[in-house]
This record gives C-alpha cells, sequence and structure tokens, in this order.
C-alpha cells in the first residue's frame, strides 16, 4: 500500500490533468454537439499551440504563456475557416464518417509539417520558474501544472458562462438541439456553427500552451492525446459538455492513481478499457443524452 | 445517395438469357462490356503475373511485394468499407496482430510457417468478434474511435510485453524458405500475395453477388430502413467484419513471413489504417478493383517518398493533402470517375425510344413469336436496368 503522502499526491496531480482533459474534451464535445462531427485533429492543433508556444518562448524569449494573445485568436479562425471552407462542402449523408477522415488528413498534414520545419527533435521550455514548486500536507506541486490547471479551470469556466449567459451561447445551443428549429426562430446557424468550430479549436489553443509549460514535445504527440481524449468522450456520452468534464476527472484521477501500482504505460489502459467497457455496457455514455444514442 | 456500383455489378448479374429480346440493342452493349470487363481483368492478371520477370532489379520486386501486400489489405478493408460503409481506421492493428500472431507461432511454438499463418489469421478473426461486438453496437463516430483505440492499446501492449514480443527491439522472424536466396525470396513471396489477393477478390466478389452482399450494402445506404426490413445488420455486420479481420491477418501474416522483423511502431500504426482508407477511397469502395488501383497509386508514391525525400516527414504531408483532396472532391473514387467518363463519350441514353408503340409490338412480336398479352411485363422488364444504368451517366 502506498504511503498517504504519494496517494495524495496522485490524487493531486490527477485533479490537475483531469482539469487539462476536461478542456480539451470540452473543444470536441463542442464540434460533435454542432455538426456530428469526430475531429481527429483536436490534439494535432493542441501540439501545434505548443510548438508555436515554445517557439515564441525560444526565438522571440516571451513568456509562453503571452503566446496565447496570437494564437487563441489564430485558431479561433482556423476553426471557422475549417468548419466553413471544408466540413461544410462535405455530403450530410456521409459527413460523419467523412469528416473523420478529412480531420484525420489534417492531423497528419499538421504532424508532417512540425516535423518538417522543427525536426522530430523533443522539446521542452525551459522556465525560469520551471522547477518551482511548494507543498502543501506533504505533497508537492510543481507551481507549473498549477499554471495550466489555472488555465484551462479559466477557460472551461469562460465557455461555460459564454454558453449559458451570453446571446450566442443561446443561439449555439439552440443549434446544437435542433437546427431546424433554431433556423425556424431566426437563428444564422451556419454563422453560428462556424463560431463554435472557432470556439473549440480555441479550446486547443489554450490546452496547448498548458500542455508546452511542463511537457516534452514532439510532433506524434498528438497520438498520446487523441486516445484519450476520444474515451473521455464517449465514456462521458457524444455531444455532452458537463458528461466529458465528469469523465475526464474521473478517468484523469483513476490514470493518476494506477500509475502508482502499474507504472506510467500500463496505465494509460484504463482510458481504453473505460471506452471498450462503456460501448459493450451502455453504449450511449454514462452522462450522454439524445444525441449520444444514436452514434 | 446514388450507388455506383450497381452498374457494375448489374449487368454481370442479370444473364443473357433473361434479357428481354426487344432490347437488342442493351443486349449488344451490355455484352460488349461484359467482354471489355473480362479483358480487362485478364490483362491486369497478366500484368500482375508477369511483373516479378520484368522487374529489372530486386529492389524493384521487393516495392512490388510491398504494393500487393497493400493492395491485399486494402481489399481486406473494403469488406467492411465498401459494402456497410462504417470505416476502420484500425485495420493496420489487425494486420500487426496476425504478423505477431504469426511470428510469435513460429518461434515460440514451434509451428510450421504456414501452418502458424493460417493459425493466427483464424485466432485473430475469433478475436475480432469481441471486438466487433463492443465497436459495432455503435454507429459511425464510436465506430472510428473504436479502431483508433484498438490500433493505440495494441501499440501500448506490444510496446510494453518486451518479454513476448520482444518490445521496440523487434521480433525476427524466422524465414519460411532459408536456402533461398533474397531475389528468389522476393519473388516466391510475390506469387504468395498475388495468389492472397486473388482469393481475397473473389470472396468480395462472391458477396458482392450474394443475399448477405444486399443486405450489407442496404446497411450502408439506410441502417434504419434496412433493420425495419428484416435485415439482421448486427449480425451481418459482425459476420463481414470476421471475415475481414481474417484477410486482413492473412495479409499481415504473410507480411511477417515476407520481411522477417517486427517492430510495434509500424505493426500498430494508425497511419498503416488510414494508408488502406486512403487507397480504397481513392480507387473507389464500391468497385470490385478500387482497393487494388488505389493501392497501386499510392504504394508507389510511398515508394517514391521514400526514395527521393528519405527520412522526412514530407511523406505525411503528401498523405494528408492526397486524403483529403479525395474525400473533399473524389469521394466515389477514381473508377467510378473514370466511368462517368466513358459513360459521357458514349452516345446519350435516354429512357425515351425512337420507335413508336406499334413498331415496337411488331419487333417484339417478330423477334420472339411471343403473343401480345406477354407484352407489359416484357416491356417493364426491359426498361428497369435501362433507367438504372441512368442515374450513372
Amino acid at each position: 500500500m502506498p504511503s498517504g503522502a504519494l496517494l495524495f499526491q496522485s490524487i493531486i496531480l490527477g485533479l490537475l490533468l483531469g482539469g487539462l482533459y476536461a478542456l480539451l474534451a470540452a473543444g470536441l464535445t463542442l464540434y460533435f454537439g454542432i455538426m456530428r462531427v469526430v475531429m481527429i485533429a483536436h490534439s494535432a492543433f493542441l501540439i501545434l499551440a505548443a510548438y508555436l508556444a515554445w517557439w515564441s518562448h525560444t526565438r522571440l524569449g516571451v513568456d509562453p504563456l503571452l503566446s496565447m494573445i496570437v494564437t487563441v485568436p489564430l485558431f479561433f479562425a482556423c476553426g471557422v475557416l475549417l468548419q466553413r471552407v471544408l466540413l461544410a462542402r462535405l455530403r450530410p449523408v456521409t459527413l460523419t464518417m467523412m469528416s473523420v477522415l478529412l480531420t484525420f488528413a489534417i492531423a497528419v498534414l499538421i504532424e508532417g509539417l512540425l516535423g518538417y520545419v522543427f525536426t522530430g527533435t523533443q522539446r521542452r521550455i525551459q522556465l525560469g520558474y520551471g522547477s518551482a514548486s511548494f507543498g502543501i500536507f506533504g505533497a508537492r506541486v510543481a507551481v507549473v501544472k498549477l499554471i495550466a490547471f489555472g488555465l484551462a479551470a479559466v477557460a472551461l469556466l469562460t465557455l461555460y458562462l459564454l454558453m449559458k449567459k451570453t446571446t450566442f451561447g443561446w443561439a449555439l445551443r439552440a443549434t446544437i438541439q435542433h437546427r431546424d428549429a433554431a433556423r425556424l426562430v431566426g437563428i444564422e446557424t451556419e454563422r453560428v456553427a462556424g463560431y463554435g468550430f472557432g470556439l473549440g479549436l480555441a479550446t486547443a489553443a489554450i490546452g496547448g500552451t498548458a500542455l508546452a509549460l511542463d511537457t516534452t514535445i514532439y510532433p506524434s504527440l498528438h497520438w498520446h492525446w487523441i486516445g484519450p481524449l476520444m474515451a473521455i468522450i464517449v465514456v462521458g456520452g457524444l455531444g455532452s459538455v458537463p458528461g466529458a468534464a465528469m469523465a475526464a476527472m474521473v478517468l484523469g484521477m483513476l490514470q493518476s492513481l494506477l500509475q502508482i501500482p502499474l507504472g506510467t504505460t500500463w496505465a494509460q489502459t484504463i482510458f481504453y478499457l473505460a471506452l471498450f467497457a462503456t460501448l459493450a455496457f451502455r453504449p450511449q455514455g454514462f452522462f450522454g443524452g439524445r444525441l449520444a444514442q444514436r452514434f | 445517395m446514388p450507388s455506383a456500383s450497381e452498374p457494375t455489378t448489374a449487368p454481370a448479374t442479370t444473364s443473357p438469357a433473361t434479357v428481354p429480346p426487344t432490347g437488342a440493342a442493351t443486349t449488344g452493349r451490355r455484352s460488349v462490356d461484359r467482354v471489355v470487363k473480362v479483358v480487362a481483368v485478364l490483362l491486369l492478371a497478366a500484368a500482375v503475373l508477369s511483373f516479378p520477370s520484368l522487374a529489372p532489379n530486386p529492389y524493384i520486386l521487393s516495392a512490388g511485394v510491398v504494393v500487393l501486400n497493400f493492395a491485399v489489405l486494402s481489399t481486406s478493408w473494403n469488406f467492411v468499407g465498401g459494402f456497410t460503409g462504417y470505416i476502420s481506421l484500425g485495420h493496420g492493428a489487425l494486420a500487426g496482430l496476425g504478423g505477431y500472431g504469426t511470428a510469435l507461432l513460429v518461434t515460440k511454438a514451434g509451428l510450421p510457417s504456414f501452418v502458424a499463418l493460417v493459425v493466427a489469421a483464424l485466432l485473430v478473426a475469433a478475436l475480432a468478434v469481441p471486438i466487433g461486438f463492443a465497436a459495432l453496437r455503435v454507429r459511425g463516430a464510436s465506430f472510428v474511435i473504436v479502431s483508433i483505440a484498438l490500433v493505440l492499446i495494441l501499440l501500448l501492449v506490444f510496446q510494453s510485453w518486451a518479454s513476448l514480443t520482444g518490445g521496440s527491439r523487434g521480433l525476427v522472424v524466422p524465414r519460411p524458405f532459408p536456402d533461398l536466396l533474397r531475389p528468389e525470396h522476393h519473388r516466391v513471396f510475390y506469387y504468395l500475395f498475388a495468389g492472397l489477393l486473388a482469393l481475397a477478390l473473389l470472396a468480395w466478389w462472391s458477396i458482392d453477388r450474394s443475399r448477405f452482399g444486399l443486405g450489407l450494402k442496404a446497411i450502408r445506404e439506410d441502417e434504419d430502413k434496412a433493420e425495419a426490413l428484416g435485415t439482421p445488420t448486427f449480425a451481418y455486420k459482425l459476420v463481414v467484419f470476421v471475415v475481414s479481420a481474417a484477410f486482413t491477418a492473412l495479409g499481415g501474416g504473410l507480411y511477417a513471413l515476407w520481411f522477417g522483423d517486427l517492430d510495434p511502431v509500424f505493426q500498430f500504426s494508425i497511419l498503416t489504417g488510414s494508408y488502406l482508407v486512403l487507397m480504397a477511397l481513392l480507387g473507389g469502395v464500391r468497385n470490385l478493383f478500387g482497393p487494388l488501383v488505389g493501392a497501386l497509386i499510392v504504394g508507389i508514391g510511398l515508394e517514391y517518398f521514400k526514395v527521393e525525400f528519405g527520412d522526412t516527414q514530407l511523406h505525411l504531408v503528401a498523405t494528408g493533402l492526397l486524403l483529403a483532396l479525395v474525400v473533399l472532391f473524389m469521394p466515389d473514387g477514381v473508377l467510378p470517375a473514370i466511368g462517368s467518363l466513358l459513360g459521357r463519350l458514349r452516345p446519350a441514353q435516354s429512357s425515351i425510344r425512337e420507335v413508336t408503340a406499334a413498331e415496337l409490338r411488331e419487333q417484339r412480336a417478330a423477334a420472339a413469336g411471343v403473343p401480345a398479352a406477354r407484352e407489359p411485363v416484357d416491356a417493364a422488364a426491359g426498361s428497369r436496368p435501362e433507367s438504372t444504368r441512368e442515374g450513372t451517366a
């Protein structure tokens, strides 16, 4: 049995990791809700944002957090363009399958370009406060992990408020719930869907910056993220933001706890076990609503 | 949803005997079509079989083996992707399982190479039952997610379980023909792959013509309606998934015997799975030879990139661009595109007859000597294939 301090440390780390998972899964859920699109390229954009943060730190010498001033609007624009220019062109009948392939192609493209421009060398940001940490109840928590969690939490809260309190949020939720009905009451669903994609991709920009703070990055890293994220949105129930957030926290915590007896590699299998168990026993996920029934 | 595969299969399934005698022109064109098709298949077979003697050096021959391997895997993928429309990005993992299964059965259990190959394929087919059970209960999006997860989890397991699989150091597979020189070895395996490809194509073709295939295509077009009409959709999907897995495993196992060295990173790679999808889509998933044509294009392209650009990541960029272009602009593939181009060059087809009803009656009576009472039936039977052909022109 591991010591109490180690257990507590794992719980804290699990919480911090779960926060980042929750933010990214929220973006994936948005895409799915809006267009029934499974966005494989989400984690590739995540790594792209991490590379941009690394690049602005090493080449331009600015704090990686400041890179978000550029990357968040940039990714928002990318998301709008992606939806309006590419995904809207696909035939509605085969949209789900073909969008998977299209976003897969974008993911491979980004990975290839990153590998070509920055080479496959592993990169890491060296920050002044990178090794700083503080202790609570015998657990040591790195400052950068806390910053990453803070970023994710603030972004998620902003997203929540945007969805619940603003007129745009109403329009977006209406579009997700029933596109035709939303159009009937005068919502420009096409434009709203585009902005929704922009928002989703903006979460990848924030998540990528948070990731770059304390992780070694390399072009093919996105495959390590897409699996867990996909598992999270299925377990949570496709299309449900609270479900995804809940599944992200639970699975992030489990992963962190299982690392003690199993080691980091085998601990990752929890995501896939949860995915297969969900599909075998409860295919609509644990928090999914109407949407998840059919997917 | 226009079904592009129907025109290619419909003429083959209607035998000349059932064609009403009035459609003399149609019958003529149809038999010409069939002759053209048979000649094309024979030419293709001849080209494939004569390649080893034409190949200038062993490297080109080995590239040919790689392309044929891709063709086998892509055709196997097309059992699921083409018939049911479920797109799996995880077939690379099934091939990897076939490869590792064969290798482990040879090295650890001491089975003869080709017995191991078949046993491994059967084991993978058995494993495909629970995988398919979990994956096929859900539609579309979740199925793709499961197929990706399958690759990632197997990569994790095979890399970490180094005591059995050799981990990242790789696993050496003993050669089935130890006394053959390398070029001879390539040549033998080239023919083995060609045989396996023929087997897979034959299986696809016979499913395409069967009632089972009809049910699968109904799932592709509208799963709810198919289910409402009494098609046992889940059982059909599961069966075809298992068949596909078995063929994929055979392809992967044969690759393991040929290449002789396995590495989890390459065996369980999503990229392999995506190549298979790209090939099938590029060629046309509804065509028997679609995946083969796609494998020729993409496989040769990949070899070219390997030679020209070596280890740079440019092949990823090219793959991504090509896949995006195919999905956006040519989701039906090149074969249907060429078909419709040829159809445009032909004299325009229409359902309007350039004869009066009276002339038609005379012609019909003269040609068959059938009493007038049967005419409406004949007319209906004669005009229907005509109208289905219309959709493709």
